[in-house]
């Protein structure tokens, strides 16, 4: 098999190669408070691998590559700013209900009201509870913020493909390669990195904007999308006290893990 | 005699001043369709068509011009795999999503096209452009097998033109990259094509 053979393959470009870039990321970044740029290294190789960056035509998957690349930017000037407020965690918030929107609504607007309501509604209104549950309950907490970036990734990975869209299902994968990368290097070290709006946005933010394209776009069943927003808040769920770092994050991520599935075996069972 | 002779001049030529003009023409959409052609795992030819296709033409034969515009809804794509039987979802349905012709953001493929060569009263050549997926490039397509005529179905009440075209393009260039290489990313198009003048 030749290099470009190895790098042609779909395995390597949406999981090994992100991965890597991730795992690199998080070693490097993780001692200046940038290990949550794993996500964004993860996610651009993908990107790099699968579509390039081409953003002409403006499409809807293009607007989330370019949020994808953006998030990690906000995300830093929030988490080295200011110190995490609610107000703050409530505008980004509506910058994410906004963002969905701006994506999403050329398409949507060319379908009927009805279906238009329904996945608008649910794209705007998941994006804003994910950006909302993961910057007040687990920016501050880097093992849950990568449980469920690692969940949520890898939910929206197998749940986009199941709804006909491989694309969507690598990018989905290399934001769980990202995360698992990112919660790896915390495992292995002992010691926690630094989550903050750098890694919540890029990891849960844009995973749950994938779920929605998926949903718009390819034929992932709206209630999907609505279950992959609960990942987050089962990431959350509390572990016995005391419990050591690297039991944590096996637990947080199998919780994350279990409603994921879920959403998969309700995307698998729409197709009839 | 001379106003008698004026008279049959005039109805000898008014056929070849109706064949002179340029004529307008409908598609018929039960009997036209373009087609696709692709090699999966370079080996075999996967190949489909979209159900539907509009469009007009305009030919003038004695100038030999001529021009085309076609419009196809990319939803109504076919190609023979609509049932998913244990697999998550058909080659249909992926063909309709986002790793291809994303159908719900670009409902549309279009193509506008001239006539640039005949071969004697028949067009040979459209040069004209695709849009797919919201990207315009110069495609070119031969055409083949054209011929026009009273329509004997109407006991030659219309006349009507058809023929094949065909052509290929890189589905890259289109921004179509999903897997390329294992699909390969030449796709060849062939539309066959009919239209009733108008």
């Amino acid at each position: 098999m030749t290099v470009q053979e190895l790098l042609a393959n779909p395995a390597v470009q949406g999981g090994a190669a992100p991965f890597v870039a991730g795992l690199i990321a998080a070693v490097v970044l993780g001692r200046f408070r940038l290990g949550g740029l794993a996500v964004v290294a993860a996610f651009a190789t993908a990107v790099y691998f699968i579509a390039g960056f081409t953003f002409s035509p403006l499409s809807a998957t293009r607007k989330i590559i370019l949020l994808g690349l953006a998030a990690p930017l906000a995300g830093i000037f929030f988490d080295f700013a200011f110190r995490p407020t609610r107000l703050g965690a409530y505008l980004l918030t509506i910058a994410g209900a906004a963002a969905a929107a701006w994506v999403f609504w050329p398409v949507i607007s060319q379908k009927g009201l009805e279906r238009s309501l329904l996945q608008g509604a649910t794209a705007v209104l998941a994006t804003a509870w994910v950006v909302l549950v993961s910057e007040r309950r687990l920016a501050g907490d880097s093992v849950r913020a990568g449980a469920a970036g690692l969940a949520l990734g890898a939910g929206t990975g197998v749940a986009a493909i199941f709804a006909a869209s491989l694309t969507y299902g690598l990018y989905g994968f290399a934001i769980a390669a990202g995360s698992g990368a990112f919660l790896l290097v915390q495992v292995i070290t002992g010691r926690r990195i630094d989550a903050g709006a750098t890694f919540t946005l890029s990891a849960t933010g844009i995973a749950i904007l994938i779920a929605a394209a998926a949903m718009v776009l390819a034929q992932l069943p709206w209630y999907s999308v609505v279950v992959l927003a609960l990942v987050p808040v089962a990431a959350n769920l509390r572990v016995p006290m005391g419990t050591p770092l690297r039991l944590q994050a096996v637990l947080s991520s199998l919780y994350g893990l279990v409603v994921a599935a879920i959403a998969c075996a309700l995307a698998w069972h729409a197709g009839g | 005699m001379s106003s008698r002779f004026h008279a049959g001049l005039l109805a000898a030529a008014l056929p070849f001043a109706a064949a002179a003009a340029p004529e307008s023409f409908t598609v018929d959409p039960y009997h036209s369709f373009p087609y696709f052609e692709a090699a999966h795992l370079n080996t075999s030819l996967i190949r489909g068509h979209f159900e539907k296709i509009s469009g007009k033409m305009i030919l003038d034969t004695a100038a030999r011009t001529g021009s085309i515009e076609l419009s196809v809804p990319t939803a109504t794509l076919t190609s023979g795999d609509n049932d998913k039987g244990s697999r998550p979802r058909s080659r249909d349905e992926h063909l309709r999503s986002p790793d291809f012709f994303n159908v719900a953001e670009f409902p549309t493929m279009s193509y506008k096209g001239k006539a640039t060569k005949f071969s004697g009263d028949h067009p040979a050549m459209v040069e004209g452009e695709l849009t797919l997926l919201g990207v315009t490039k110069p495609l070119n397509l031969t055409v083949e097998r054209w011929n026009c005529g009273p329509d004997p179905r109407t006991q030659g009440k219309r006349y009507f033109c058809g023929g094949n075209a065909t052509g290929s393009f890189k589905r890259s260039d289109f921004g179509m990259k999903f897997l390329v290489g294992p699909v390969s990313d030449e796709v060849k198009l062939w539309i066959s094509i009919e239209a009733f003048r108008d």
